[in-house]
């Protein structure tokens, strides 16, 4: 008995040696990011803690939803989360948000206008752009030599089996949606109805789905066309001038990544000093240098090279208006991840 | 019945069977002895089918069997072992053979009772091998093997792993169950009592060769080598010098030690002056008076005297100083007892005296 | 007694467990009610709540999720994903068991290297040795050069053997990652398996075909059985080597069940199609345990 009660104590002192270890870091201060996976530079992350002495703990995810879903779950857990606009109009309207507190953004100011105030956040109160692309076609003009304009020459029957698109039912939804001149938010029965033969026409002759990084398959040569995240195009642009990007005829749409403060994050006060790390200049560069999307700081824009602003994929020119997505309830979500799910299993 | 011609098997550089000839004859007990590493079990294995000879053929009931595989042989073998199938019951293993012969399952019923009825193993029939004791095991081992009839059984050490009063009482058993089958037995045993008491023919094995293959009887009281004289029972083994011619059948030795003693005359190798000699210890007879009726009589006294039970065993050293081992009954009321230190009169005929060669 | 081993057989011998027993048991017991029966009651609470908003669930009693499991969308994802497990099951058995035979008759020294050359692979992340296969089986990759140079296809014929992103590519990484967990347990039945039995039952009359049958395939049972659960089970729920490797084209049932946490954010459905994923473990479970003991029962009474 005598032995078993020592051990017991040993095993408490044990604990309590950690427990006050987490105290301590706790104490030093330290932010607990909540990021998509390949979208932060380390030596971002890095130099934020060089400067302010804040540890950051960095957890990702590889879709929105999926972040929605584990932010819900453990709402205490996060203090900067990076929702995309859609996401982020959800967790507004049902005050998930930590107003921003414009006063410690020193650096706001660097932000383009044309970012600012869009439908996701009107009034420009819980959100601040991260980075904006598109979602676009890339072709390898060196094996595909017809003229690749949108959505009804990617899938042409010629091109079954030479495809990848980005394995995100909402973005492929939206895709059938234009080609079928509906808006890119109309997700009523009929249009979920009427894009199903379209979509199955399409996946018929997809190769590969892939969100994370489609560029692979593009340059490993095992798909010549694709359906994807304009900085992963931009990337292979910068790789090989024979990547060509294309905004589909039928329609494009805009998406915005955000940084956003969940309304229960307990370092709300490291959260904005990140926040305005990130919107200086020369922070914003490093990151555009390594994930080439559209960068919407105007200053860090400035000092980009001729050849990154050139870059088609990160600069679209474009003289369309680009709307955004916004929340559409959970029922359509289910909706589109069904029909998805069903047409990938129909063949 | 069985053949082997000129068999030679090798392990790398190892001859195991070197050049074998030997002949089993029908409805015998023929057993390979031989210390271990000496290829009687290698020459079983041929024979079961689980080696192939490298040179030389093997046949049964006159057909070449050298190459066919264990599967197609009518031979059985008992495993030292037993090797039962772990899985199976008792019925099951000893079933095992008719059904791969695919013998009718109501005959096969009818066989399996009676070999169960052979070996006394009723009401066991259903239980598991792990529930049998070794005995059992054994019994088991041997109706599995003998049910399928086959020309030849094949047992190799199978009474090792039984204790001392098991193992007597299951070699008197398996002779007589020989005896009342008629069947041919190749046996392989290290034990040279047991070789004794079983067999009708016995070859001694050693470095791969046959040393000698006789009826026990031959092998105990006429073995051909020293080998045999030592491996089969005790022996003295003493080297001898001719000395005299002798009286007419008679010649005289002397032994390492100073001994002289009188030998068949027709026994010592030609004009040969050294030779080996054999005297089992129990032919050497031993009184506290002179002996009479034997060839040679001495005098020696008892250096050391070890009881074992039904006898006792004796160093003697002789007054020439050669020393000899005795076996004598252990004595009764009306038998004169005899200890260390004791002044004695020994006797040997002269036919008990085996002369092995130079 | 041949079924499964370990705790499910049942040993005449064996003794009831003292008070010191438990005490050994007790951190596996706790593992098991923290990390098995914990989870598993919050799968089912989940199942039977519904939906709310932005991914919440709200508790209740409702049916509707298991009612949505019926839907014959999912009941061909179950089906497909029960055929991919099946078949992988069945190859990586007809692989590993000669396989680990082969080992298990080796002497000492080989025996361990060999077993080594197994393990290794343990060694390196799952998801590194799959993007491994990635770069053998793409258009432009390992295997095709090696057929290319090798001149096994015929340069008429120089169009490459298209295998990733089939499903042919999804079922050769499925057996390349489970195969190891058919062979370690074959192997630890196998090696126990006496020689001398499988001489008996040639000396009995029985040939290569009867010997397996009869002595080998009932003797090695525990490990095969042990070997097929370790496959089956965790292949019908993999997801990660139908994306990487079948370029994410059909959907196994692992793949939905992520879905419905990730995509669609309807927790509720995707804990019942958990919970009913584990049911159709327990029920294979017991159909192999079943099938041993049947097969125990046949060699016994022959």
């Amino acid at each position: 008995m005598k032995t078993r009660s020592k051990l017991l104590l040993l095993g408490l002192a044990a604990l309590c040696a950690v427990g006050s270890a987490f105290a301590q870091a706790k104490k030093r201060g330290e932010l607990n990011l909540f990021a998509w996976s390949e979208y932060i530079p380390q030596a971002v992350l890095d130099g934020f803690t060089r400067e302010t002495g804040i540890k950051v703990n960095y957890e990702t995810y590889s879709s929105g939803e999926e972040m929605l879903a584990k932010m819900m779950a453990r709402r205490a857990r996060f203090d900067l989360i990076q929702p995309p606009d859609y996401i982020a109009e959800a967790l507004i309207k049902n005050g998930q948000l930590t107003p921003i507190d414009r006063e410690k953004l020193k650096n706001f100011g660097n932000l383009l206008p044309e970012f600012l105030n869009m439908p996701h956040d009107p009034e420009q109160q819980f959100t601040v752009p991260y980075m904006v692309g598109t979602v676009g076609i890339v072709v390898n003009t060196e094996k595909v030599k017809e003229p690749v304009r949108g959505y009804a020459d990617l899938f042409a029957p010629k091109h079954a089996g030479r495809i990848v698109v980005v394995d995100d039912g909402r973005e492929l939804a939206t895709a059938a949606l234009y080609t079928l001149g509906k808006g890119l938010n109309d997700f009523s029965k009929e249009n979920l109805a009427a894009i199903r033969p379209v979509l199955a026409e399409w996946f018929k002759r997809v190769k590969l789905f892939d969100s994370d990084s489609p560029k692979t398959a593009l340059l490993n040569g095992d798909v010549d066309l694709g359906l994807v995240w304009g900085g992963e195009a931009a990337l292979l642009w910068k790789e090989n001038k024979k990547f060509e990007y294309v905004l589909p005829a039928e329609g494009a749409h805009l998406f915005v990544d955000l940084l956003a403060i969940p309304r229960r994050a307990r370092n709300v006060e490291n959260a904005h000093l990140f926040i305005d790390y990130i919107l200086r200049p020369e922070v914003s560069k490093l990151i555009s240098d390594d994930f080439p999307y559209t960068n919407p700081n105007g200053a860090a824009r400035k000092l980009l090279s001729p050849e990154q602003l050139a870059n088609p994929a990160s600069y679209p020119k474009t003289d369309r208006k680009l709307d955004t997505f916004r929340y559409l309830g959970e029922d359509v979500a289910e909706a589109i991840d069904k029909l998805v799910t069903d047409l990938k299993n129909a063949r | 019945m069985i053949e082997f011609e000129s068999v030679t098997k090798r392990f790398g550089s190892f001859t195991a069977v070197d050049a074998v000839s030997l002949h089993v004859r029908e409805g015998e007990f023929l057993t390979l002895l031989g210390p271990s590493g000496c290829g009687k079990t290698t020459l079983l294995r041929m024979l079961s089918g689980f080696e192939t000879p490298d040179s030389g053929a093997i046949r049964i009931a006159g057909e070449d069997v050298t190459a066919l595989p264990p599967y197609r042989r009518n031979v059985n073998q008992v495993f030292q072992s037993y090797a039962l199938f772990p899985h199976m019951s008792v019925r099951a293993n000893i079933a095992f053979g008719l059904r791969m012969q695919k013998v009718p399952k109501a005959e096969a019923a009818r066989r399996v009772a009676e070999v169960v009825e052979l070996v006394a193993l009723g009401g066991f029939e259903d239980r598991m091998p792990h529930q049998l004791s070794g005995g059992q095991r054994q019994r088991v081992a041997l109706a599995r093997a003998l049910v399928p009839g086959p020309a030849v059984l094949l047992l190799d050490e199978p009474l090792s792993a039984l204790d001392a009063k098991l193992r007597k009482q299951m070699q008197v058993e398996l002779k007589r169950l020989q005896k009342r089958l008629g069947m041919t037995f190749v046996f392989v045993t290290h034990d040279q009592e047991e070789a004794l008491t079983m067999s009708d023919r016995i070859a001694v094995m050693r470095g791969g060769r046959i040393e000698q293959l006789g009826t026990p009887t031959e092998i105990y009281h006429r073995p051909g080598s020293g080998f045999v004289a030592e491996f089969v029972g005790e022996a003295n083994l003493l080297a001898a010098e001719r000395v005299g011619g002798g009286a007419g059948e008679a010649v005289v030795v002397r032994l390492e030690g100073g001994l002289e003693l009188r030998v068949a005359a027709a026994a010592w190798p030609g004009g040969a002056a050294r030779a080996r000699v054999s005297v089992r210890p129990e032919k050497v007879c031993v009184a506290k008076r002179p002996i009479e009726g034997a060839e040679n009589v001495f005098q020696a006294t008892i250096t050391e005297e070890i009881f074992q039970g039904a006898f006792d065993h004796l160093v003697l050293r002789t007054d020439a100083g050669t020393v000899l081992t005795a076996v004598v009954p252990n004595e009764s009321a009306i038998m004169e007892a005899l200890h260390e230190g004791d002044r004695v009169w020994c006797g040997l005929h002269l036919d008990d005296i085996v002369v092995l060669g130079p | 007694m041949h079924g499964l081993p370990g705790a499910f057989s049942a040993n005449p011998h064996a003794r009831r467990p003292g008070a010191w027993g438990w005490w050994l048991l007790a951190p596996m017991l706790a593992w098991l009610l923290l990390f098995v029966v914990a989870p598993m009651g919050i799968l089912v609470a989940y199942s039977f709540g519904s939906r709310g908003m932005l991914g919440d669930v709200e508790f209740g009693f409702s049916w509707d999720s298991y009612a949505r499991i019926a839907d014959p969308i999912y009941l061909r994802i179950f089906a497909r994903s029960i055929g991919y497990a099946a078949l992988t099951t069945a190859l990586c058995v007809l692989i590993g068991f000669p396989a680990a035979w082969f080992i298990a008759r080796r002497g000492p020294g080989w025996r361990e290297r060999l077993l080594l050359l197994v393990m290794i692979p343990f060694w390196t992340s799952f998801l590194i040795r799959t993007y491994a296969w990635i770069a053998i089986l793409r258009s432009e990759g390992l295997l095709n050069a090696v057929l290319k140079s090798s001149g096994a296809v015929p340069h008429v014929f120089a169009e490459p053997l298209e295998l990733l992103y089939t499903p042919a590519a999804v079922v050769i990484g499925l057996v390349y990652v489970y195969l190891p967990f058919v062979i370690l347990p074959v192997y630890a039945s196998a090696e126990k398996l006496d020689g001398v039995l499988i001489e008996a039952a040639h000396d009995l009359g029985a040939g290569p075909l009867r010997v397996f049958r009869e002595v080998i395939l009932p003797l090695t049972w525990p490990g095969v059985a042990a070997g097929m659960m370790l496959v089956f089970v965790p292949a019908i729920g993999m997801f990660a080597i139908t994306d990487l490797l079948g370029g994410a084209r059909v959907s196994m049932i692992g793949n939905v069940i992520q879905n419905q946490f990730t995509k669609a954010l309807n927790f509720p459905f995707g804990a019942a199609l958990g919970v009913v994923f584990t049911l159709l473990f327990v029920v294979s479970f017991a159909l192999l345990q079943w099938l041993g003991r049947r097969k125990d029962e046949t060699a016994k009474a022959r």
